[in-house]
């Protein structure tokens, strides 16, 4: 924490006085999902959704799956992502990115996911197959995650506890059933999140002191 | 070029290639590959004639769009060219002194208990 503040407070004698402290802190909240999951339906729920343009290494992961047939030169491919900004307060933006959950796009994913605060994993019942790289993702990463069930109109009614076991989730890893076109819905599932990821941080906290007690007696 | 590359389906997207704009460079000249959430704010300082010169138009935009403080993913998204070509362009206006990177905790220091219940009250406020 120390060696932070005094980054911030020598760079303010070198640069300019606009840039000696941020206006706002920018925090950032990962969508997961399969295609069609409705990250972008979640995002625009909740903010205004713009499309973010990245150029991408065409690795063999997508031979097969994108269309090569002439142009044998290519060697990037355009992939889109959709983001939102929240802006919560006077100082904080909680940004949402969609995540393409695919397997085929996780080249991408370590840079998305650096410095997220947590991560919503949207669950279509009909697929669920497709939140499997998504989970596997998170838990490897220790990030914390909450499954959103998305409620589509023509889903057949599982019990939430039938989805958890099919997900195999570990006990402390919040599932929700949510309407990704409701902002309520929506505002539910973050607050559920960010809960998740404070009781982790006390719990963790908790630990620390326990475990320097112990090494003091 | 066969023939048939002449007629481009609109949604083809732009007919400039992505890297065409930074004169075909694909990685950013020296210096750290920026975060998406990375702020940027211009420093105000005037470039000098000859440096003007040297920038094209989406320097210029992007220069403009720097006078407030503004993460790199809403860069990109404002001026709608992919994130690693905004990365490059960014790169040459920081070695000229236009723009500068906002120091910021790292993300890890960034939120305490306290900013996370900060979040919780926003959220619920919504």
């Amino acid at each position: 924490m120390a060696s932070a503040r005094s980054d911030i407070a020598s760079s303010a004698s070198t640069a300019s006085p606009s840039a000696a402290s941020p206006s706002f802190i920018a925090h950032k909240i990962l969508i997961a999902g399969g295609f069609g999951s409705g990250k972008t339906t979640l995002v625009g729920a909740i903010s205004e959704v713009r499309p973010l343009r990245t150029e991408e290494t065409l690795t063999t992961a997508s031979i097969g799956l994108d269309d090569l047939t002439g142009i044998d030169g290519k060697t990037t491919t355009t992939v889109a992502l959709d983001f939102g900004r929240i802006t919560l307060g006077t100082q904080i933006v909680l940004y949402l990115f969609g995540m393409p959950g695919q397997e085929r796009f996780s080249f991408m994913w370590d840079e998305l996911s650096y410095g997220a605060l947590g991560a919503v994993i949207l669950a279509d019942v009909r697929r669920l197959d497709d939140c499997f790289p998504s989970v596997n993702y998170f838990e490897t990463l220790r990030l914390p995650f909450v499954v959103a069930v998305n409620c589509f109109d023509d889903s057949p009614l599982y019990e939430p506890e039938e989805v958890r076991m099919a997900l195999d989730l570990d006990a402390d890893t919040p599932l929700v059933l949510c309407d990704a076109r409701d902002v309520g819905s929506v505002k539910q599932v973050l607050i559920t999140l960010v809960e998740t990821i404070a009781g982790r941080r006390s719990a963790a906290a908790s630990q620390a002191r326990l475990a320097a007690s112990a090494g003091r007696s | 070029m066969s023939p048939d590359d002449k007629w481009r389906h609109r949604e083809a997207g732009p007919v400039v290639r992505p890297y065409a704009v930074t004169g075909g460079r694909t990685a950013p000249d020296g210096g750290d590959v920026l975060d998406l959430l990375a702020v940027i704010v211009a420093t105000g300082q005037p470039a000098s004639a000859e440096d003007a010169a040297r920038l094209t138009p989406e320097h210029r935009k992007l220069l403009s769009l720097c006078r407030r403080q503004i993460t790199l993913a809403d860069l990109a998204a404002d001026i709608a060219l992919p994130l690693g070509v905004v990365r490059v362009l960014l790169a040459d206006l920081t070695q000229l002194g236009a723009v500068t990177v906002v120091r910021q905790r790292p993300p890890d220091q960034r939120t305490g208990t306290d900013v996370l219940q900060e979040i919780l009250n926003g959220l619920r406020a919504l």
